[in-house]
């Protein structure tokens, strides 16, 4: 045990400790520590939760003797944590870390894989007014390369105009099985009043916010400002979700972290993923 | 002479990268292919020491302006956000290395970390390769009596893409690797 907690410690100091070796620029001599233990790209988040790089950031591949190694690993996920983050318990944060880099069943960040999805906010000039809408991105396969997606779009503008109305109201909101033979002539009732228009559609009606985003902006009504924060949602292990986002600020714990850790259930899962994939 | 030394270059990159039309990249191949595309980032580095140091003529700044943007695909952008507006100004790589020329300091120090950090390559479905090359810059800025009146850390995240190419030299096709470098997302880090 006390062997064990010696090979941590001096794996830590390796961790944040600066590195000399790797070819560069140099031109600053200065204390790059904060820089080297910085998560600096979100692939380098991967590779670390995965061990699959060493401190100075040069790949480990299969056949490595350190690669995927279970105890650097453990020390690489410790770091991937916000220190500063009130949504993160200690012990959550232990059991996500003894899971992950369990001996027998280890689990893996796989940046190809599915589940895992990016979330931006846009602002555009709606009509005249700057509006902030969420985008949701997923990578995709598209001949032998990959590609981000656009898999949604939140935009609570969008949303309200299809907020499930009065119960009793929405209700009543149908056209009797016999309207063929009158021509259909009480279909004015549809769109009548638009608050309730989408009712008369079919069971499987779902609005697609990014149909209307892209109908917007093809109209002229809606043009594309800028961007805010990126930030991830991971689902790739099972029985937990955690969100990354990046934080530019001094000091060894910076860069590409996890700022989330919930444990959640596969029907939380599902209904999470629906969201940003529906 | 200058076709000679192309020539020597273009069978260099064709040997050292013999057999990478391969569709995945062996790690060998990728370590490479790093290498050419560090180069890039550290002449593209060398360049803005150049273009912002105010000892270097104006027409001097202007012809490496030039070489600089002949690193990159056309229409890269460099993006850039400070430490207190996280919203990203847009520049043509030229628009911004000639706003670096023209900065109103009458000193300009602009020094380089030692750490690069090389992403993996990714495919891009038009069978391009594409990674991320970050450095971070130290910026001192002075003025006429000497002192820092302006300094920061920026953070700079290099776009870099990898074609594969075919050249004919004496009627036979040698296949080679083209690295250009791509948009540069810049990110102030610290401020004084």
């Amino acid at each position: 045990m006390k062997y064990s907690i010696t090979i941590l410690i001096l794996l830590c100091c390796a961790f944040i400790m600066p590195a000399f070796g790797q070819g560069s620029l140099s031109s600053i001599t200065g204390d790059e520590t904060d820089l080297y233990a910085q998560t600096k790209q979100v692939n380098q988040f991967f590779r670390r939760f995965n061990n699959e790089e060493d401190r100075y950031g040069n790949r480990y591949y299969p056949g490595d003797s350190l690669y995927r190694d279970n105890a650097f690993r453990k020390v690489y996920l410790e770091m991937l944590f916000d220190k500063e983050s009130p949504f993160i318990q200690k012990s959550q944060k232990e059991e996500f870390i003894n899971h992950v880099a369990d001996v027998d069943n280890p689990v893996f960040l796989d940046f190809h894989g599915d589940n895992w999805f990016a979330e931006v906010p846009a602002t555009f000039m709606y009509y005249k007014k700057k509006e902030t809408l969420l985008l949701f991105l997923q990578l995709e396969q598209e001949n032998l390369g990959y590609k981000w997606v656009i898999t949604n779009v939140y935009f609570d503008k969008f949303l309200k105009k299809f907020n499930k109305g009065d119960k009793e109201l929405v209700k009543s909101k149908f056209l009797h099985p016999m309207s063929h033979e009158l021509d259909f002539m009480n279909m004015y009732k549809v769109f009548q009043d638009p608050t309730y228009s989408e009712y008369y559609a079919s069971k499987t009606f779902k609005p697609d916010y990014r149909t209307l985003l892209f109908y917007e902006v093809k109209m002229g009504n809606m043009e594309y400002q800028n961007l805010g924060p990126l930030k991830f949602h991971f689902f790739q292990v099972d029985g937990w979700y955690f969100e990354v986002n990046f934080f530019n600020r001094p000091g060894n714990n910076s860069g590409w972290l996890i700022s989330k850790l919930y444990k959640i259930s596969d029907k939380e899962k599902e209904d999470l993923i629906r969201f940003y994939l529906p | 002479m200058k076709t000679y030394k192309s020539l020597i270059i273009l069978l260099f990159a064709g040997f050292a990268l013999q057999g990478v039309a391969q569709d995945n990249l062996s790690p060998e191949r990728k370590q490479a292919i790093d290498s050419l595309a560090l180069e890039k980032v550290r002449d593209l580095s060398k360049y803005i020491s150049l273009i912002g140091d105010k000892d270097t003529p104006f027409s001097e700044a202007n012809r490496v302006i030039d070489r600089a943007v002949e690193l990159f695909m056309e229409g890269s952008e460099v993006g850039v956000s400070s430490l207190y507006k996280e919203e990203i100004n847009y520049y043509q790589v030229r628009e911004y290395l000639e706003r670096l020329m023209r900065l109103n300091y009458s000193k300009v120090d602009i020094e380089w970390y030692k750490i690069e950090y090389v992403s993996d390559l990714e495919r891009q479905p038009d069978g391009t390769y594409v990674g991320v090359i970050t450095i971070f810059q130290k910026f001192s800025g002075y003025d006429q009596e000497g002192g820092l009146v302006y300094q920061d850390v920026t953070k700079k995240d290099i776009t870099v893409y990898v074609k594969r190419k075919e050249t004919q030299i004496a009627g036979k096709l040698i296949g080679f690797w083209d690295v250009l470098l791509g948009d540069i997302r810049v990110k102030e880090t610290t401020k004084e």
